[in-house]
């Protein structure tokens, strides 16, 4: 648990051409992240994907790096729908391509939960991103401690 | 209504972890307590405890004159499942991609 990121993988036996179609083409993406139909996407660094998700509303994400066939990135503020995803209110959704023998090895990270919250504008001592090891390490220790396990005190620094 | 975001967000600041990590090594902690490790006023202290105990992760029981907080689990396990659930989610949409790309 408490890790900042989620990562997955999976093999595809389909060229690495036509896996970035389905991430990308609007009859695709409709299908596996929407209600099944055709999404708007502009396909481009800033480019705005809408992704509609029905009763929860529609979601807008806005793509980061667009390099194919091997790396297509988007922040996503799955909190904040109707919202242009921005670096304080959304994850950062990573897809990347590696041909294989066989096909395509499709693995995707979503990473930065521990930041999404944080508020526009508000001044940390330094930024998020240089805590998310702690956050990460430390949850785990507490996760233990309240567990019942033993372990060693953290080094006290400030 | 506390959601997983509202944790991870209060979770989310260097000092408000160390108070957690010093409460689950000690099992229960003061403010005052807490002051006396950390190079913070026990004014500072409190106010850190209160984020933590509005969103569930700590929980105060008075004891004389002071509160004495302890960690509460259940909002750990809650932000674990919630990372369970958003990664059976990615499982799933994979699985969706591979379909699509496999079918011609």
């Amino acid at each position: 648990m408490s890790e900042d990121r989620i990562e997955r993988e999976i093999e595809i036996a389909a060229p690495i051409g036509r896996v970035w179609e389905v991430l990308t083409e609007p009859a695709y993406v409709g299908t596996w992240f929407g209600v099944g139909v055709p999404n708007d996407i502009d396909l481009r660094p800033e480019g705005i994907m809408v992704l509609d998700h029905g009763i929860y509303g529609k979601y807008l994400t806005r793509f980061v790096t667009v390099s194919p066939p091997h790396l297509l990135s988007y922040r996503w503020a799955a909190a904040y729908p109707d919202v242009v995803a921005d670096d304080s209110n959304s994850t950062l959704v990573e897809f990347t391509l590696t041909a294989t023998a066989t096909g395509t090895a499709l693995r995707v990270v979503e990473s930065g939960f521990a930041s999404v919250t944080i508020p526009a504008g508000r001044e940390e001592r330094a930024g998020i991103e240089s805590h998310t090891d702690g956050w990460v390490r430390v949850l785990d220790r507490i996760a233990d401690l309240v567990a019942g396990k033993v372990v060693p005190p953290l080094p006290t620094s400030t | 209504m506390t959601t997983v975001e509202d944790v991870f967000g209060a979770l989310a600041d260097p000092t408000r972890l160390k108070l957690l990590d010093l409460i689950a090594q000690h099992g229960t902690a003061t403010a005052t307590m807490l002051a006396d490790e950390l190079p913070i006023s026990r004014q500072g202290i409190v106010q850190h405890l209160t984020v933590l105990a509005d969103v569930g992760l700590v929980a105060g029981r008075r004891s004389g004159r002071e509160r004495r907080f302890q960690v509460r689990a259940e909002a750990l396990d809650d932000a674990a499942a919630w990372m369970a659930d958003r990664a059976l989610r990615w499982d799933v949409r994979l699985a969706t991609i591979k379909e699509l790309a496999e079918r011609q």
